[in-house]
């Protein structure tokens, strides 16, 4: 059917044509052939930067950090959601919207709330003065504390979705079944909530941890030039240093993570739903 | 060519990848009739019937609707009327609007398209519902709605996939009346999808049974149900028994047995006649449906064949499991197969 | 919540502050009287409020925003639509991989993405920064664009496009007054999605910014560093609400939980 083709590909032309001439192109050439470089001399730096304590501190803090956030979003996330998708209250589905809201919210704004509790003059410090636990507000910004804390508001209600949507399917009578043979709560959870919804947790983590390792407004301004993260250090290699081949070794170093990341959960996914 | 019918397959296939649905068909769609493709699940029915509306387009063979070749022509320039198994009702529109789509597209006016849209619904008993909302409506009354939408635009052909099979059973048999009432007010060509041989039987003035994409045979219920053509048309419409002959088979449904308790060797007469066993009883108020394990003189196997007799309760003769019983049918209602 | 479970209980309610706690804080500061950003604030006044809406800067930044952010959703849904169709409606093989590669821009780090169009584009090819801009929020928000009408379109059955070409409607035809309208909500929530979303965009926003032409985050992000007075909170609780409007219209429209991850409640 020589006209069915047609006219998909004239659907498909336009979107065509916008991701490889604004994305996939523009990208490739960034990573592999940077301006005034050459593709040997981004490998080179790229070499440089997986030996050089500095820049491997970097790379550390930004998965170690990510690694925190990721297991906290899901600790404090799947909670949230199993409660949710239990509970019988009308409140339920407003609490449920509270948990989502967020998402549409700035990151600026969000991350903003935590310079004004924890910085000098915040709740917390001015708090613990008060209470003459300390005689000086301690110093909580540019902290990891400050960045996990940061990450974990932003990142939460993502996994509250995810692990939501799996809970959501998971049938509560299977619940009530496998307590009605006895098992107690904490057993059906472990053995019947857990492994049922474990696709969710999976794609709740992958996204959270992609998240946190490339995200910019949080560490910036929760980190500083104190606690540098690939994405600070990106911007910082690409807008005052302009040092294109450290920008693009950078991005490469972001784009594998997070490409990795991403086949991990999907083999992980496939097993979890195989099983 | 004089136009004696509404369309005609010839030669046509559809072949998905290396799997063929559709085998080389000739079928001829008779004017003013109801026509009922009939076959097991998978057989190629929807495809067919796709192919005739013009969403499949035929890998081979020639499509003519009043002897016009459509081969090729896309669904909107067949005027055909489709009925969905889903009833496929847009569900942003009236019940009206729904009929009166077809009628906009074919520019009629304003009043004009009211009266039909009206007159159509009227024929479906659903003239009260015109301003409701598909998904406000049982599954009868979208269904016929589905029916109202696709009469409006006057086709040539009306078809239907598996019209009946989201029905409960009482509106099932309700509705065969009611398509069957529509076809002859309208003098409508309607092809019809089922995989139900009762309801193939009942609505039918000419039946087609297929089986892995190829016409089995085709004819008048009243010409195919008592002359199977093989084997299988045999099997889907209901005979049961078939016992092997020297060249042959002959096949005989299971109401047409008779098992009586034997009297020395079985009397031989022109009709069938076999000594067996009863193996199984299954009382079923009106009737009981008797397994039977019989030795055939004419079979190559020394295995005994499995026969099912259906007899009823009133008449049928006491009979046990493992009693040894003597199976006869008159020769009016044997039929003789190919091996 | 349920307290016959205490530790999911605990857990979740710790999850609610972290997640709900700074805003407040946020809310309070910006209704100071004070001029620094402090806790506990020094009384009551709105003269924050009247700075944000009168600080220039901010309220251009704001006009930038909005305009960027439609022209992204509006973008992204007319190229979006056509390849969700064809994905979902066309016989393509290796649809899935398709499929993937329109959703790519979701999953390489927008500050890649970011740095990629400011190096080849604005500097590479001297695009001026609001094209480029442009491209990269359109491009950004594609994704969200093929998925979420894509999502719609799936739950559409086919059976009644194809019985509208039945009686008599073009391909066209067909598209316009069957699959649009019935794609509508899909459509709505993708543009809700793309909006916000460019709208709140940082990573791309700041590398591609020029002194004429920035966002309203970046410029909020910039002026935190240099000044520490409470009119960011005030601007932020503005920002607060309208996101609370789009909430509310979301859930008054389509239901503002199916807009993420096809939460059926
Ligand atoms: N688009 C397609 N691609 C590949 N195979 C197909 C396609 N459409 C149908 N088939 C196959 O062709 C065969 C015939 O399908 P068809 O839908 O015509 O059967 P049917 O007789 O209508 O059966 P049913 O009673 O189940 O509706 C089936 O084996 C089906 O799997
Ligand atoms: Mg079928």
């Amino acid at each position: 059917m020589r006209g069915h083709r047609r006219s998909l590909m004239l659907l498909l032309l336009p979107g065509l044509v916008l991701l490889l001439a604004g994305f996939l192109v523009p990208a490739l050439i960034m990573l592999l052939a940077p301006p005034d470089t050459t593709t040997g001399e981004v490998l080179a730096r790229l070499g440089q930067m997986l030996a050089d304590p500095y820049d491997l501190t970097i790379i550390g803090r930004t998965l170690g950090l990510g690694l925190i956030v990721t297991v906290t979003c899901v600790v404090l996330g799947f909670p949230i959601a199993y409660l949710l998708a239990r509970s019988q209250s009308r409140w339920a589905g407003v609490l449920l919207a509270v948990a989502i809201f967020p998402l549409l919210l700035s990151n600026v704004v969000r991350t903003f709330g935590w310079l004004v509790v924890l910085g000098s003059q915040g709740a917390v410090g001015q708090t613990l003065v008060a209470l003459g636990i300390v005689d000086e507000a301690p110093q909580l910004l540019y902290t990891p504390l400050a960045i996990v804390l940061g990450l974990v508001q932003l990142f939460l209600p993502l996994a509250v979705v995810s692990c939501y949507s799996a809970l959501a399917q998971v049938d509560a009578n299977l619940d009530e079944a496998a307590r009605g043979l006895g098992a107690g709560r904490a057993r059906t959870f472990w053995t019947i909530v857990v492994p049922l919804s474990w696709p969710g947790v999976v794609v709740a983590a992958t996204l959270v941890f992609a998240g946190s390792i490339t995200a910019y407004t949080t560490p910036y301004l929760l980190g500083g030039s104190r606690q540098r993260m690939l994405s600070t250090q990106l911007f910082q290699y690409s807008s005052s240093t302009i040092d294109w081949a450290a920008a693009s070794a950078t991005a490469m170093i972001m784009t594998v993570l997070v490409f990795g990341v991403a086949a991990l959960s999907s083999v992980m996914g496939r097993r979890a739903r195989a099983s | 060519m004089s136009v004696t019918s509404a369309a005609q397959f010839q030669a046509v296939s559809q072949v998905f990848g290396d799997f063929t649905a559709v085998d080389a068909i000739d079928l001829t769609i008779p004017e003013g009739k109801l026509t009922t493709l009939l076959g097991p699940s998978g057989c190629g029915k929807t495809t067919s019937l796709r192919m005739l509306a013009g969403y499949l387009r035929p890998t081979g063979g020639r499509i003519l609707i009043r002897g016009e070749d459509f081969t090729t022509a896309p669904p909107e320039k067949r005027n055909l009327g489709m009925v969905f198994q889903s009833y496929a009702l847009f569900p942003h529109m009236s019940v009206a609007d729904n009929v009166g789509y077809g009628l906009k597209l074919r520019r009629v006016s304003g009043s004009e398209r009211a009266k039909r849209v009206t007159e159509a619904l009227e024929m479906v008993g659903l003239a009260h519902l015109a301003g409701s909302r598909p998904k406000q409506l049982s599954g009868g009354q979208q269904q016929r709605v589905a029916i109202a939408r696709a009469v409006a635009i006057e086709p040539d052909l009306l078809l239907l996939d598996e019209p009946l099979s989201n029905l409960d059973a009482r509106l099932r048999l309700q509705m065969r009346a009611e398509i069957r009432r529509i076809q002859s007010e309208t003098g409508l060509s309607v092809v019809l999808v089922t995989h139900d041989q009762d309801e193939a039987l009942e609505m039918s003035d000419q039946m087609v049974v297929m089986k892995d994409g190829r016409i089995q045979q085709q004819g008048s219920p009243q010409d195919v149900f008592p002359a199977p053509a093989n084997r299988f048309v045999a099997e889907f419409l209901g005979y049961e028994n078939f016992v092997p002959t020297a060249d042959a088979q002959v096949t005989v449904r299971p109401e047409h047995l008779h098992v009586n308790a034997r009297q020395s060797p079985a009397a031989t007469s022109d009709g069938l006649s076999l000594d067996g066993r009863v193996t199984d009883l299954a009382y079923r108020g009106v009737d009981v449906l008797v397994t039977l394990a019989a030795d055939a003189p004419g079979s190559s196997s020394p295995d005994p064949i499995r026969l099912v007799a259906d007899l009823r309760a009133s008449t049928a003769p006491d009979l046990r499991i493992g009693d040894e019983v003597a199976i006869t049918a008159s020769p009016g209602h044997l039929v003789t197969l190919p091996a | 919540m349920n307290t016959r479970r205490p530790v999911a209980a605990s857990l979740a309610v710790l999850g609610y502050i972290v997640m709900i706690a700074p805003l407040f804080f946020v809310v309070i500061t910006a209704f100071t009287a004070g001029s620094t950003v402090r806790f506990p604030p020094d009384g009551f006044s709105l003269r924050w409020f009247e700075a944000a809406v009168t600080y220039q800067p901010f309220m251009s930044a704001l006009a930038s925003s909005l305009q960027l952010a439609v022209f992204a959703a509006v973008a992204s849904l007319a190229l979006g639509v056509p390849v969700a169709l064809a994905i979902h409606r066309g016989k393509i093989p290796g649809k899935g991989l398709l499929e993937g590669m329109f959703l790519s821009p979701l999953i390489v780090p927008e500050l890649v993405v970011g740095l990629a169009l400011y190096q080849q584009f604005m500097i590479g090819l001297g695009m001026n920064n609001l094209t480029t801009l442009a491209i990269g929020h359109t491009v950004l928000m594609f994704p969200y664009a093929v998925r979420v009408t894509g999502a719609s379109l799936a739950l559409i059955d086919p059976a009644v496009e194809d019985a509208a070409r039945g009686l008599g409607a073009s391909p066209m035809r067909t598209f316009f007054t069957i699959t649009l309208p019935l794609l509508r909500p899909g459509i709505f929530s993708a543009a809700l999605l793309a909006f916000v979303t460019s709208f709140n965009n940082v990573p791309l926003s700041l590398l591609l910014q020029s002194r004429e032409f920035r966002t309203l985050p970046v410029t909020m992000l910039d002026y935190v560093q240099q000044n520490y007075d409470p009119i960011v909170a005030s601007t932020s609780v503005l920002i607060l609400a309208g996101t609370v409007l789009v909430a509310v219209v979301a859930e008054r429209t389509v239901g503002f939980a199916k807009i993420f991850g096809g939460i059926n409640r």
